[in-house]
């Protein structure tokens, strides 16, 4: 460079950016977001819940505001077991998205047979090589830290202990 | 069809990790494209599709196709779009465009795939983020599912049912990066052992590193005519004879109707094969590139396509029957797995690999003997989606 470059002007960008919100996994939960609150407000006080149809009663995982089999849109939250047994399991051990990226690895991510329904969940409390196909894992309610003021909740599941007592 | 439509050719810009942008790739598609049909220059072109799946993420950029005609010097006068399905948006496109000519409406098109991927390693959680959109973000994603994990269970419940074993997959991903090093343009350049995908780290039990494809940037382009304009630039067409798709009202993983079969490919495959005339694949498909994203992929897809019964797959790559001599030649170019995988240019390339095993242009270590008929097949989101796309040396 030679020494009569000329003077520039300096223009800035933000330093740092915070989460964009769509980078952020959880939905927003309450009626004022979703038509599907009542799922996570049953989920808050406990219960796992879906949809089940009122014309056809085909019950529905993830819930539902229209019934895909017969276009209703009369459609009801039913209890879901807060026991099943594992289908499938793997073990991620990186390459975590932004927004999970503060997670712990290794961690189990599994396919939960409810019996209703099979869904995907996280499986804490145990590693991939203590786990089988059909061993019984039982529902586990986690609060959501962040990024947004709102109360926030999502379910994982975890090992039945094997003395049948409660996990603590 | 109303039409014939072929393949004339087309190239590929270097894949892998690269040190351009989106707009460079896709520049280096293109040139490779019309470089490769010399008797075609952007003013033919008539319609362009571009294969992309999240320029919108990845390159902060979106209303692509226009982009692409910009950068190319493309006056389109017929029809213009950039398809979006996931890991299967370069068939997406080809079927587009397929269809357009078919139909009469345009005779040459240009399909053109690009998807820049490797941000750098600081900014990978931003692509994994995008990556693990792809699925039912709200009840899949947020569990930390994403795709290598997704493709565990399937090898998990293959091996539970079926009995397929670790040494199988293996074998696929050996194979594949192996036929790969014959490649120029591919992302994975060496050799692979059995033993070297095993000793690759774990990355989500049972998978291994090398069980799966790259993280890549890259671009492929093909130039497709109707048969008349065809036959002036070339002798070898790559006719498209049948495709197919199938979706099966499942994407969330409640909603899968298996976790250790596709009947989504059985299914457009079934359609395809019907439109080509195909009666007994393995008998009648000499070359295949199919979606190996991951070394369970393949085994579950030669039993899905028709190439073996449910449950066999593990042992027909362990009999070798999917090696470039064997029955069927599987991903002789060297698959996802050996190739890498940028989304939206894969099936393009992958069309272009039967294209050119037709045309006899492919590196003479990796050329299926005479080969006359060919498959692509490509698989997106959690596999809810499947499509098969025909080629052949006869319009039929
Ligand atoms: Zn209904």
């Amino acid at each position: 460079m030679s020494d009569d470059t000329p003077d520039r002007k300096r223009v800035s960008v933000p330093e740092e950016i915070e989460l964009p919100r769509l980078l952020d996994f959880y939905e927003l939960q309450t009626d004022d977001h979703t038509r599907i609150h009542e799922f996570y407000e049953n989920l808050r006080d406990g219960q796992l819940t879906t949809t089940r149809c009122q014309d056809c009663e085909e019950i529905h995982y993830p819930p539902r505001i229209v019934c895909p089999e017969c276009m209703g849109d009369n459609l009801a939250y039913v209890d879901l077991p807060h026991e099943g047994e594992l289908f499938a399991f793997s073990e991620v051990r990186g390459g975590l998205p932004i927004g999970l990226a503060e997670h712990d690895v290794p961690y189990v991510v599994a396919v939960v047979d409810l019996g209703p329904v099979r869904l995907s969940a996280r499986v804490d409390g145990a590693a991939y090589d203590d786990l089988e196909i059909g061993d019984p894992v039982e529902l586990n309610i986690v609060e959501i830290d962040g990024p947004t003021e709102e109360e926030r909740v999502f379910y994982r599941f975890e090992p039945v202990n094997e003395n049948g007592g409660d996990s603590e | 069809m109303v039409r014939n439509v072929a393949i004339v050719g087309g190239g590929h810009s270097d894949w892998g990790e690269r040190a351009a942008t989106w707009k460079d790739l896709a520049q280096e598609g293109g040139k490779a494209a019309f470089d490769a049909v010399p008797e075609v220059g952007p003013e033919d072109i008539e319609g362009l599709f571009v294969g992309a799946v999240q320029p919108e993420r990845f390159a902060n950029q979106t209303h692509v196709a226009p982009l692409v005609a910009e950068l190319l010097g493309i006056e389109v006068t017929e029809m213009i779009a950039r398809t979006e399905l996931a890991c299967a948006s370069g068939q997406a496109a080809l079927r587009y465009a397929w269809l357009a000519i078919a139909a009469g409406q345009l005779d040459v098109a240009l399909v053109l795939g690009v998807e820049k991927m490797n941000l750098g390693r600081k900014y990978m959680p931003e692509m994994q983020a995008s990556m693990a959109n792809v699925l039912d973000r709200e009840f899949d994603g947020a569990n930390g599912l994403a795709a290598p994990p997704f493709f565990a269970w399937y090898a998990q419940r293959h091996m539970h049912e079926y009995g397929t074993t670790r040494e199988q997959l293996s074998q696929v991903a050996a194979k594949n990066k192996t036929n790969a090093s014959k490649t120029d343009f591919a992302q994975f350049q060496s050799s692979c052992a059995i033993e070297d995908v095993e000793e690759s780290p774990e990355i989500a039990a049972p998978l291994h590193l090398f069980d799966c494809s790259g993280i890549t940037d890259g671009a492929a382009g093909a130039i497709l005519m109707s048969e008349e304009k065809a036959r002036e630039v070339t002798d070898t067409p790559a006719f498209i004879t049948g495709s197919g798709q199938s979706s099966m009202a499942g994407n969330s993983i409640n909603n899968l109707p298996s976790l250790s079969t596709w009947p989504q490919a059985r299914k457009a495959s079934q359609n395809a094969y019907e439109q080509a005339g195909i009666e007994d694949p393995l008998a009648d498909i000499d070359v295949a590139e199919v979606h190996d994203c991951f070394s369970i992929s393949e085994i579950i897809e030669y039993e899905e396509l028709g190439f073996a019964e449910r449950g066999e797959g593990g042992q027909f790559i362990e009999d070798g029957r999917s090696h470039i001599d064997g029955d069927v030649a599987v991903n002789p170019r060297g698959g996802l797995l050996g190739c890498g995988h940028p989304l939206g240019a894969t099936g393009i390339s992958q069309a272009l690999e039967i294209t050119h095993q037709f045309q006899g242009t492919v590196s003479s270590d990796r050329q299926v003997d005479d080969p006359t008929t060919g498959l692509i097949h490509n698989l997106s989101g959690s596999a809810s989606v499947h499509s098969v796309m025909v080629l052949d040396r006869d319009p039929q």
